[in-house]
């Protein structure tokens, strides 16, 4: 079998907008975008409220925790996924009514469920990044 | 609803051209521009100082070339009055098609020349933003994964019957062997095992479930219809409808991703041309992936939502058939010129509606509904899509 690839995992560049974001991660802290006014999160961080015209946004820690809403085993990774394939990827509905998607940790694929709890979990990537992940919530 | 600005039927597509698809040719957008100019200037007889309105698409070949249209427009020695890029992914082509209806209804030109290419099998270029935060760097990169969380999220939802797809990639081949312009590899029949058997990307997402990355192009010019008859043109098709939206349900973080923004264009198209789907005579769905046809056809309102299985599994979509979809093989089996793609789904409708469809002509063919999707976002739908009805005069 020929030798397959292995290229670093990518480290995300932070911007202005979401170095908090990565702050927090170092930190072990999901932190999420929150509109005071509007009284609703946001993920992926932006640089201004999606949910109303110049919303004053503030960074909350999440309670880290959510459901699985879906989910796919990816066969054919990702750059940088080589040696975890084939690795879970989960689209999970967080407390805060955001969706992120996140690598399931230490869960077998046929265990994945549609509605099961879980919980974020960090992938140590460098000294400043830590990736979020999401690991079972018993 | 706004008014249909295209109801009077007065734009008219005179001209259609196309490269045949290649996996690999090392060519550049450019080359390709060039060369279906030239075809478009064989076809209609004008030359570039007829020109004065140039719309294209914007090649992931090009990415970060902030001068593109304007190097392009010297390279083929073009003086537009009007130059439009594009880059809303699969549905430049069709969209720059509206634009430039919309252009010259203001007389802001009189006859407009669009090109789509890309040579996405030779040149990748990587994207930053939060497709590098929170995408690449999750693990999550490239439409086939996004299309796998999409698949299982319509498999909770509706339940996904894989052998529906597996129809729909059979019959999409059948259109690839008679389409000299599909990509080569792709023009041999496949059957369901083969499409069940294919290589696993993103569960349950195959190879054979998505479009291959090729190089390619297409082409048109279109003008008024009144400087058609005034050129003595005599075939011409019309747009006759067009709806367009980009990010569909802006503030919902927690979005059915099975509901597109075609549940709005849809709808509304076929509403401006005061049609209902019994009406068309043809589909040509952009199908960058299997499953998102059948979207199209639920929310387009061909079947009811959780239907769209049911109804690829009980539907003739050949050329004789009930519903002709993608008579030239799609995407899927003609390959995907890159962000050009999307020209391949409508450059098949044009040629059909010009009676020019060798080998898979339908019979009879008035009128055609085409679509666009482009972009992939962070799980959500997709990022804009368009639908256009398209009518021969």
């Amino acid at each position: 079998m020929a030798e397959s690839k292995t290229n670093p995992r990518p480290l995300p560049e932070p911007s202005r907008t979401t170095q908090p974001f990565w702050d927090g991660a170092r930190d072990g802290k999901l932190l999420l975008q929150y509109d005071k006014g509007a009284g609703k999160y946001q993920f992926w961080p932006r640089p201004t409220s999606i949910h109303s015209a110049n919303g004053t946004l503030e960074w909350r820690p999440a309670s880290g925790r959510g459901t699985l809403f879906a989910k796919t085993i990816v066969h054919v990774p990702a750059r940088g996924f080589e040696d975890l394939v084939p690795y879970t990827l989960a689209a999970v509905d967080l407390e805060e009514g955001v969706r992120v998607v996140g690598r399931l940790v230490g869960i077998a694929p046929e265990d994945a469920k549609h509605g099961m709890k879980l919980r974020v979990c960090w992938d140590r990537l460098s000294d400043e990044i830590n990736y979020f992940a999401f690991e079972a919530d018993d | 609803m706004a008014d249909n600005f295209l109801q009077d039927r007065d734009i008219a597509v005179i001209a259609y051209s196309e490269l045949k698809i290649q996996r690999r040719s090392g060519a550049t957008p450019g080359e390709f521009a060039a060369e279906l100019m030239e075809q478009l200037f064989e076809k209609t007889g004008l030359a570039p100082r007829d020109i004065d309105g140039v719309a294209v698409n914007f090649p992931t070949a090009e990415a970060g070339n902030t001068f593109y249209t304007n190097m392009l427009v010297d390279a083929l020695g073009l003086q537009p009055r009007w130059l439009q890029l594009t880059d809303i992914g699969g549905c430049a082509p069709l969209g720059n098609l509206a634009r430039a209806a919309a252009a010259l209804k203001t007389g802001m030109c009189d006859i407009v020349m669009c090109i789509a290419t890309d040579v996405s099998g030779t040149t990748h270029r990587r994207l930053g933003g939060f497709r590098a935060e929170f995408m690449d760097a999750a693990g999550f990169q490239g439409p086939p994964i996004a299309f796998g969380i999409l698949s299982d999220a319509y498999d909770r939802k509706y339940g996904l019957k894989l052998e529906a797809l597996g129809a729909l990639a059979v019959a999409q081949r059948n259109g690839a062997l008679v389409n000299e312009n599909a990509v080569e590899t792709f023009r041999k029949p496949i059957t369901v095992e083969d499409y069940m058997a294919s290589r696993m990307i993103a569960d349950p997402i195959r190879l054979l479930d998505c479009v291959m990355r090729c190089d390619g192009g297409s082409g048109l010019i279109v003008t008024t219809t009144e400087r058609a008859t005034a050129m003595g043109v005599k075939k011409m098709v019309h747009p006759i409808a067009y709806s367009e939206i980009t990010n569909f349900d802006p503030e919902n973080s927690t979005p059915d991703p099975t509901e597109t923004g075609f549940s709005v264009v849809g709808p509304e198209v076929l509403a401006k041309a005061a049609m209902s789907p019994a009406d068309l005579d043809m589909f040509h769905p952009y199908d960058d992936f299997l499953i998102a046809v059948m979207l199209q056809l639920e929310q387009i309102g061909f079947c009811g939502r959780g239907e769209g299985c049911d109804y690829l599994l009980s539907t003739d979509i050949s050329p004789g058939g009930d519903l002709p979809i993608n008579t030239g093989g799609g995407q899927i089996s003609a390959g995907q010129p890159g962000l050009a793609g999307g020209g391949v789904n409508l450059t098949e409708a044009l040629r059909q509606l010009f009676g020019e469809a060798d080998g898979r002509q339908v019979a009879g063919a008035k009128n055609a509904l085409v679509t666009g999707i482009g972009v992939i976002p962070y799980f959500r739908n997709w990022g804009s899509s368009t639908a256009m009805i398209l009518e021969a005069s």
